[in-house]
């Protein structure tokens, strides 16, 4: 009993990509409602702007009314058809939106002999709803690529609203979802009797973002985006020496309760090394320290940490991958990912999580998506990818887009960037929790 | 002319949360569509199960209707099923408190919906008027007088859900419910104070779901996912140790008078996973906490950490034998010898004992709509009835879960699962405890 659109996720995201980044609300559907015109203007009358969608065996068209349908009033309408993968679309211009409804009975014989009546010649699209048949002029079906003088019989016909994917209200609902984020990052607060500040350990593949991260991470508490040179970068910007960022409050110049640290990239052959790693997650690895693809550190290095306490500990260990090429790894990163992986978890039981970046450039993927990422078509089957790969837990996948060219805060980013802070946190107060036991 | 709903994003979020991940679409406005009945109807009919909201000068008011609303205009009264709510706002949660209704009278001006035993409200969409039986302004928790005006009617189309009575009750009340388990557990003290903490046992096959049981439980009591237990993904155990895992009451919060003990995995194997000499000893409570297993050598009483006297407290008062629900049916021979050879230690020590099958996916077929007792669908299953008859585990000691491994968020009817399981092994714990003899 379930009224559900026949368009796949990958189409009806197509179409409001198309039509301007819009969400759709199904109003009517003929199968359900019937197919009576009268049916059909009762429900979709003053409902905003709608777009009509007709099913036949071979395509999906339809027609795009631009502003409120209103009973006769004039408004922008644009033809379209939805191919495999195009849309093809025509202007019609103004026009009363009924004409493109035929609601008289015609006898069958009509269309017998193609003796069509177009309510008005100029539009050259017309649904016989009636019959099941939908007829276009020579025009529009040069147009929109489809055979002359179409007229093709039709399984469906479906009506939705055409709202702003990212209207006002979701926007406003971010802000203040965003201002709850910020003030519980704020606040937070490891547990005190153990340390004042967790270290989150960034590990990833050389330009997957890491570096890019942290400056996003230190943007959205700054007020505005930052894009500090950071220190330890070799001149192409790619991290060569171990640091650790603490996070300053951008009103009162407070270092926040966590602690970035970046490293240098993982690489199949060069790169940090497996044993560095160990001792970056001991604790005996201290800041600016210059990394050395070929030896590891020793306890005879100066500055080598030799008893650290749990405050130099990492505590949450996240993966950063960049979200369009991750699949692309090689099997010699995965395997090298998978003993990071291993030794992490067997030898020093560190919570480990995966980061994906670049979330925007997924295919259809736009910034109205954010609030409601992980709903997504095309994200569920990455991180899936991503599990199946790497063996991360699904929920322990977590995706943000970096801030890289802009100059000011986008509430959406900071929602993802928060949200995934807040996740790392949780990891950490967990990981401490399983210490304080055996203290 | 934007047709917007006056319901705010967040507020959607936690309705859309509460119906397992539902969309919703607006279908009519009352400020735009005409405050008639007539109006309503000509938009609304034959959409499926609808969500409509009334929003009060301070509140707002919500019924959940399932199936088609009818096309007959015109007078009515017939069974209808409908849940109706209220949107409470505490600090940056929302709650939705609700009631079940299973009847609907339609006449020209007014909306009536009632349920058997008395409780009644009505809508009169052209005064902008609601009223509401003043228990359930009570049970709704809303501060507004019985009769009130309102400022907005919108109807939504729910999609996503099922069109199950029995299921969207559950998950219209999982949350009270879950609520009223969390009280019970954080209350709970073991029988007669013999021990201040009660020591369960998971025991299982590699991959079951021991270590994520326990993130489970960890979770529903911080209200978010957690993973304090590492949880692998490939074909071999990752616990390796003997854990001891406490549940605080938050993250502040005190330590629940439980203790989840997680083994290495069983694995069909001679010496792979956990080895059968171990069992004797971790069921008296010899075995220290974070013991690295050995699976060819058991611990022995010359080990420096091992527990020579251990009391009451240290032992082990109920197993949960950890089943992946989706292999069960196909356990090895071996494995499942492995299984009653460890059972047989088990009844000799006495131990309180359930089974727990996990991966559940289908959470909302598990119990029945009330939230307090198995269905009959789920006690006559295979794989119920298989353990039943392995191990002579009673139907009402076969528990069932679906932990939290791909969700981002917490959902009601799951954490249910999870606390009525948890309830049920400290129940089995406290008739171990008031079977022993006199003198332990």
């Amino acid at each position: 009993m379930a009224l559900t659109t026949r368009l796949t996720w990958l189409q009806e995201k197509r179409l409001q990509n198309h039509f301007g980044g819009k969400q759709f609300s199904l109003l009517y559907k003929a199968s359900v409602h019937g197919f009576s015109a009268k049916n059909l203007f009762q429900k979709c009358c003053n409902q905003g702007p709608i777009i009509i969608v007709i099913y036949s065996e071979n395509d999906v068209t339809g027609a795009y009314v631009q502003h409120s349908y209103q009973e006769n009033r004039e408004v922008p309408i644009i033809l379209f058809v939805l191919q495999e993968t195009e849309i093809l679309e025509y202007k019609i211009g103004s026009h009363i939106p009924e004409i493109l409804i035929y609601d008289r009975y015609l006898p069958l014989s009509d269309f017998n002999q193609k003796r069509l009546d177009f309510k008005n010649p100029s539009a050259g699209f017309c649904i016989y709803l009636r019959h099941k048949v939908v007829a276009m002029s020579s025009k529009v079906s040069e147009e929109l690529g489809l055979p002359e003088n179409c007229t093709a019989s039709f399984q469906e016909c479906e009506v939705f609203r055409c709202e702003d994917l990212l209207d006002k209200r979701k926007q406003e609902g971010v802000i203040k979802l965003r201002r709850i984020l910020l003030s519980e990052m704020n606040t937070y607060d490891p547990n005190e009797e153990m340390v004042h500040q967790i270290r989150i350990l960034l590990l990833g593949p050389i330009g997957a973002g890491k570096s890019s991260f942290i400056n996003s991470v230190k943007s959205v508490f700054r007020g505005h985006v930052t894009c500090q040179s950071l220190v330890g970068s070799d001149p192409t910007g790619i991290s060569t020496k171990y640091r650790t960022y603490s996070i300053k409050d951008g009103n009162d110049g407070r270092c926040l309760s966590f602690i970035l640290c970046d490293s240098l990239g993982l690489s199949e052959k060069s790169g940090l090394c497996v044993e560095d790693i160990v001792y970056i997650l001991k604790g005996h690895i201290p800041d600016r320290y210059q990394f050395n693809s070929m030896e590891p550190i020793t306890s005879r290095h100066p500055n080598y940490i030799h008893s650290p306490s749990l405050k130099d500990r990492i505590h949450c260990v996240a993966f950063v991958f960049d979200a369009s090429s991750v699949e692309q790894l090689s099997p010699e990163m995965v395997a090298k990912i998978k003993r990071i992986q291993k030794e992490c978890l067997f030898d020093i039981g560190v919570v480990q999580m995966a980061l994906l970046t670049h979330v925007d450039c997924l295919d259809l993927i736009t910034a109205g998506d954010f609030p409601d990422i992980y709903s997504c078509v095309p994200v569920k089957l990455k991180l899936e990818a991503v599990h199946r790969k790497l063996g991360f837990v699904l929920s322990d996948i977590l995706v943000v887009s970096n801030y890289v060219s802009e100059w000011e805060l986008n509430p959406l980013k900071d929602f993802l960037i928060l949200s995934a802070l807040r996740k790392m946190s949780w990891a950490a107060d967990d990981f401490l929790e399983d210490l304080e036991i055996f203290q | 002319m934007a047709v917007t709903p006056r319901l705010t994003w967040l507020e959607e979020k936690s309705l859309r949360n509460l119906l397992g991940n539902a969309s919703l679409s607006l279908l009519y406005k009352g400020s735009v569509h005409g405050y008639s009945i007539g109006d309503m109807f000509q938009r609304c009919s034959r959409q499926g199960t609808t969500m409509t909201m009334i929003y009060l000068q301070e509140e707002t008011f919500g019924v959940l209707m399932l199936g088609h609303i009818p096309t007959i205009a015109d007078g009515f009264e017939k069974p209808h099923i409908s849940f109706c709510f209220s949107l409470q706002r505490k600090g940056t949660v929302i709650q939705i408190p609700t009631s079940f209704l299973n009847l609907l009278k339609v006449t020209s001006d007014c909306l009536e919906f009632s349920s058997s035993d008395g409780l009644i409200f009505s809508v009169y969409p052209e005064k902008n008027l609601l009223s509401l039986h003043h228990l359930l302004v009570k049970q709704l928790g809303l501060q507004s007088y019985s009769s009130s005006q309102f400022l907005e009617y919108e109807v939504f189309r729910v999609e996503g859900i099922k069109d199950d009575p029995d299921c969207i009750k559950m998950m219209m009340t999982a949350t009270q419910h879950r609520r009223k388990l969390l009280a019970d557990l954080r209350d709970y003290k073991p029988h007669a104070d013999l021990v201040s903490n009660i020591r369960i046992l998971l025991l299982g096959p590699v991959g079951s779901g021991k270590s994520s049981f326990f993130n489970s439980v960890k979770s529903v009591f911080h209200d978010h996912i957690t993973h304090q237990a590492p949880v692998g993904s490939d074909n071999i155990s990752i616990t390796e140790q003997y854990r001891m895992y406490s549940v605080r009451n938050g993250k502040y919060g005190q330590y629940l008078p439980f203790t989840l003990c997680d083994s290495m995995g069983l694995d069909e194997t001679d010496d792979v996973g956990l080895c059968l000499d171990d069992i004797p000893y971790i069921l008296k409570g010899c075995v220290p906490d974070r013991y690295q297993f050995n699976p060819c050598n058991p611990i022995t009483p010359k080990h420096p950490n091992f527990i020579t006297s251990p009391s009451l407290k240290d032992r082990i008062h109920c197993v949960a034998y950890v089943l992946d629900i989706n292999s069960v049916n196909n356990l090895s021979s071996k494995m499942a010898a492995k299984l009653k050879q460890i059972h047989e230690e088990v009844l000799n020590c006495g131990v309180a004992h359930v089974a727990l099958f996990t991966k559940v996916n289908n959470c909302d077929e598990v119990l029945q709509n009330n939230l307090l007792n198995m269905t009959r669908k789920m006690t006559s299953q295979s794989q119920v009835m298989f353990i039943n008859k392995m191990l002579g585990i009673p139907l009402s000691n076969i528990l069932m879960v679906g932990n939290y491994a791909s969700e981002q968020e917490l959902n009601p009817v799951k954490d249910v699962l999870i606390l009525s399981a948890l309830r049920q092994m400290l129940r089995a714990a406290d008739d171990f405890l008031e079977d022993l003899p006199d003198d332990s």
